[in-house]
């Protein structure tokens, strides 16, 4: 059953989440970017904007993230797990985002499961917002994870004008709802089809040119991309593993302690498998040593069919923002189109 | 989690970035795409900025160390103990030494500056990395007069010839790197001048292969080619042509050059990318001279959108230059001996300046009685490192403020605890002339404070006029003795990235060319030493704290450090079949100077004959290279 909201008694909404937990939103900076942020008031959350160019992902997994504590005991050592187990809202995030969050979430549950990781997620619920037109970079349409959502959200927002449709897609997004009851109707039919008929315009409104996974996932997964394109576009990365940290579905850490003298804490770090030294071995083998070892490397996990039928998708939810963070210019549909054409464009 | 627009510590591109906080602790980086640098886009050392601050080795409270004992103290304590030091030492008529840093912010520099010469009424002040890069800033003043006109960094993805001289530009300068790429795309032609076969060369059209200490051949051949062509240059070159002409009469011009020649010459934008490199300080001076010459005779010194770029490795070379951290020049990168200049000077801090010429850092630590060391590892930047380190051991009274514990720091008599970028305000001035701020996102651990504020104290205790509750009160008065940077303070109220441009108080540009003499140069190979050994690249990395306390970036370049622990030479296979060596085997150098044993590594891209010597290994071959960057070595199997 479909749920309608006023758009002005959206404020009131948040402004009970805020009430429950911490809201994650975007907010716009003074210097003018939207950045996900905690907000304190619900004036603060930008509604009608472009997708922030920093995925919210640093909340369910943060760049620096404290997993245990360590203190020294005699002669042994007593271990305390850290605990973030904060219930947070997740508002007005895009359907590529609430996508990824899902991605990662499937992959910590995997065996062994990550507690840590999955604190934060079973306390998270994602309020996300339909997009009714593609972004400038965007290519959702192609990864299967937008521009409406038919899972991987708790609730649904689709704008309408006047009013908001609100679809509801777990216990968690029932309980936000239920939060404040009154402000929530029962969808009419109209609303209903008015929705069907935007996430149609949506679709329609994506170019021809996006990004042809199909196709790079046959060669890349029969090994029949050759050595020489690899080497070819690895001139073109400037190896700052920017690609990693803005995508939605990257999860590469290090591990590292922090602090002495008798008491550490046991961090885990973004890290990236474009960096030289990710695999280096203590022998001081390198099984990855090449750039274009790595980025073939990257890409195998991203776009392959054997990993495909391990996670259900391709490792990227098409948000596009590789794209604008690239330093060089090996982004998503740059390499997809490259392998797919057999050459890379100069 | 909050976060403060800030601009980024590393290099002299000055890219900006959001510093993440969460419950006081810093938490990461996160792009901005409004930043005028970086539009969003940042390198593996902008991404971890946050870490050295985090996982940095830090002091907590000041201590005095001396006679076998450490004793931590107050702040009050601390600095009456420097200041009454230093004094005895000015009153026994010895000589004191003040080092400012290029990764220290416009405000720390400016005091130090205001604190060695009010102050301890000297003129040895300077900073590490200015003796590799003051001779590239000469060459260019040589033709281009006090104002280098400089571009920008949009410039250079719009332009359609680029000029690369280049160490490696991808692993230096990312972003600009980025920019030549973008430029590519645009279809720009990209032009290398190398010893190497880098990334960039791979990706340039046309590749100009130069020899370490002989690169002035390549440069003065396309200066002969440029002059062929008939260009007299613009009529704002003042040029002395029969001279120049007469000059270059025997310099051979390759058909490579004459094709280069043309393509600048025929563009309408054309940028000129020239780094700092190490090595014999006249020919650095007459390389970059050259490079300004072939820029003004094909005229794109004044042309919009074209122009040099010399390239500056750490974030705020430029800013120390400006705040006259140096020897000879005062606030605004002004001549010290500018009447004019003095008198400003002068009646803004309420002090007579001192006469006495001063001298460059690798000069006064090896006499100076006194050092107050700011934010800096000598031993890590300058050319001959050890050396550094040696004198520095010997000093009688050695002060060092630093966000880290560097080796500079733990022999320090007085360690003064400073905050990090990450934890005090201030400005930087990034390669292009763009003053931008850093911003505090948490505070300082322990005690440590914003190192204006210790630097602000010590100037007090020298009674010299001054008092500032914000570091924004410092920058007001970097206004007031540097009036190019009068401008820029109007960003420092705003609440945005800032970025205001440093301004060339005069709009008339004129440039001079004169004849330098010979341009030949005597190759340091020989009969009996017939490799070229050379020291790659002019700044390392992986000595800097912001990168050895960073647990993501140090595993990159440690792991080099921890393979060749006694050093290594890279040289092609040819030449290591020849002298049958192996890789990770020994070799020994032999050259006029002395010898030394370090590791082989085989290198695909090498040209035959010549041997490198990454910079992050110079002290383990000085005792070859003598002074220079270059020398003709012998190769034996050790």
């Amino acid at each position: 059953m479909a749920l309608a909201i006023e758009r002005k008694a959206v404020t009131k909404w948040v402004e009970r989440l805020l009430e429950l937990g911490e809201v994650i939103a975007p907010v716009r900076t003074p210097c003018g970017d939207l950045l996900f942020s905690i907000v304190h008031s619900a004036e603060e959350v930008v509604w009608d904007s472009a997708n922030p160019l920093h995925p919210p992902k640093a909340f369910v997994l943060p760049q620096t993230d404290p997993l245990v504590k360590i203190t020294r005991n005699g002669q042994g050592v007593e271990l305390e797990p850290i605990h973030d187990g904060a219930r947070r809202f997740l508002v007005n995030v895009r359907s590529c985002d609430a996508k990824g969050i899902a991605f990662l979430t499937r992959m910590h549950e995997m065996d062994p499961a990550d507690a840590s990781y999955l604190r934060r997620s079973d306390n998270l619920t994602i309020i996300s917002m339909a997009c009714i037109s593609p972004c400038a970079v965007g290519f959702c349409i192609c990864a299967d994870s937008g521009p409406f959502l038919n899972d991987s959200y708790d609730v649904q927002l689709t704008d309408l004008g006047e009013t908001y449709l609100a679809e509801v897609g777990s216990a968690k997004g029932q309980a936000a709802v239920a939060e404040e009851p009154n402000l929530f109707r029962n969808a009419t039919e109209e609303e209903v089809i008015r929705r069907k008929n935007l996430e149609a315009a949506a679709r329609n409104h994506f170019g021809e040119e996006n990004c042809h996974f199909g196709s790079a996932m046959r060669r890349i997964s029969t090994g029949r991309v050759p050595d020489a394109l690899w080497e070819k576009m690895s001139d073109w990365c400037l190896e700052c593993g920017a690609c990693n940290f803005v995508c939605p579905t990257c999860y590469c850490f290090s591990v590292k302690d922090l602090g002495g003298n008798g008491t550490w804490t046991r961090c885990r770090l973004w890290d990236s498998c474009q960096y030289s030294a990710f695999t280096l071995e203590a022998s001081g083998h390198n099984p990855r040593a090449q750039r274009k070892d790595r980025m073939k490397r990257r890409f195998f996990h991203k776009v392959s069919a054997q990993y495909y039928a391990r996670d259900g998708m391709v490792g990227c939810v098409g948000c596009g923002r590789c794209i604008k963070v690239c330093l060089g210019a090996t982004h998503m549909p740059a390499v997809v189109s490259a392998i797919r054409k057999g050459k890379w464009h100069e | 989690m909050s976060a403060a627009a800030t601009t980024c510590p590393f290099c002299a591109c000055g890219c900006g970035f959001y510093l993440l906080q969460r419950k006081g602790q810093l938490a990461g980086v996160a792009p901005g795409e409004t930043h005028p640098v970086s539009e969003g886009r940042l390198c593996a050392r902008g991404w971890s900025a946050h870490e050295a601050s985090l996982w940095g080795d830090r002091l907590r409270q000041p201590l005095l160390q001396g006679n076998g004992k450490q004793q931590s103290v107050s702040w009050a304590e601390a600095l009456d103990h420097v200041a009454g030091r230093l004094k005895e030492l000015m009153n026994a008529g010895k000589s004191i030494g003040v080092l400012g840093s290029s990764r220290a912010t416009n405000e720390e520099n400016y005091l130090a500056g205001k604190l060695a010469r009010a102050g301890l009424q000297t003129n040895n002040i300077d900073f590490s990395y200015y003796p590799i890069c003051y001779s590239l800033l000469l060459g260019l003043e040589d033709v281009c007069g006090e104002h280098i006109p400089s571009v920008h960094f949009s410039d250079i993805a719009s332009s359609q010839v680029i000029l690369l001289a280049e160490g490696n530009l991808a692993e230096t300068h990312p972003q600009l790197a980025s920019a030549v790429m973008r430029a590519l795309g645009n279809g720009a032609e990209l032009i290398t001048l190398s010893y190497k076969k880098t990334q960039m060369t791979r990706l340039s059209s046309l590749h100009l292969q130069a020899t370490p200490g002989l690169e002035g051949e390549v440069i003065h051949g396309l200066l002969a080619a440029a002059l062929d062509l008939g260009l007299q240059g613009p009529a704002y070159v003042d040029i002395d042509y029969e001279a120049l002409v007469r000059e270059l009469h025997s310099v051979k011009r390759t058909k490579e050059a004459r094709q280069v020649a043309k393509s600048i010459a025929r563009a309408e934008r054309a940028v000129f990318l020239i780094p700092a490199t190490s090595g014999n300080a006249d020919r650095q001076r007459r390389n970059a001279a050259g490079f300004a010459k072939l820029a003004a005779i094909t005229g794109h010194l004044t042309r919009p959108s074209s122009g040099l770029l010399p390239l500056l490795a750490r974030s705020n070379v430029r800013g120390a230059c400006d705040m006259g951290v140096v020897p000879d020049r005062l606030p605004g990168y002004e001549p010290l001996d500018n009447p004019r200049s003095r008198d400003r000077v002068q009646d803004l801090w309420g002090k007579k300046l001192p006469l006495a010429s001063g001298l460059s850092v690798q000069s006064f630590l090896q006499s100076v009685s006194g050092l107050v060391l700011v934010a800096d590892n000598p031993a890590s930047v300058l050319p001959m490192g050890q050396r550094a380190m040696d004198a520095m051991k010997a000093i009688e009274f050695l002060v060092v403020l630093d966000v880290f514990k560097t080796p500079a720091m733990r022999i320090a008599h007085a360690q003064l605890p400073i905050a990090s970028f990450a934890e005090t305000n201030g400005t930087i001035t990034n390669m292009e002339g763009r003053v931008q701020r850093v911003r505090a996102v948490t505070n300082p651990p322990g005690e440590a404070r914003g190192g204006w504020r210790v630097l602000a104290e010590l100037c007090a205790r020298f009674d010299i006029p001054g008092s500032y509750s914000s570091a924004t009160d410092v920058f007001h008065e970097i206004g007031q003795a540097a009036p190019r940077y009068a401008g820029t303070e109007r960003m420092s109220s705003q609440d945005t990235w800032g970025g205001a441009q440093v301004e060339h108080p005069d709009g008339a540009k004129s440039f001079v060319i004169r004849s330098t003499g010979a341009t030949e140069m005597a190759t340091p190979t020989s009969a009996e030493h017939p490799y070229l050994l050379a020291l790659d690249g002019a700044f390392d990395w992986g000595n800097d704290p912001l990168v050895t306390f960073s647990p993501t970036l140090n595993r990159d370049y440690r792991s080099e450090g921890k393979l060749f622990p006694g050093g290594v030479v890279e040289l092609g296979q040819s030449d290591a079949d020849a002298l049958k060596l192996r890789p990770g085997r020994p070799a020994r150098l032999i050259s006029v100077h002395g010898e030394v044993v370090v590791s082989v590594r085989i290198k695909t891209d090498l040209k035959p004959g010549v041997l490198f010597v990454p910079y992050a290994f110079r002290d383990c071959v000085r005792n070859v290279l003598g002074t220079d960057s270059v020398a003709g070595v012998k190769v034996e199997c050790a």
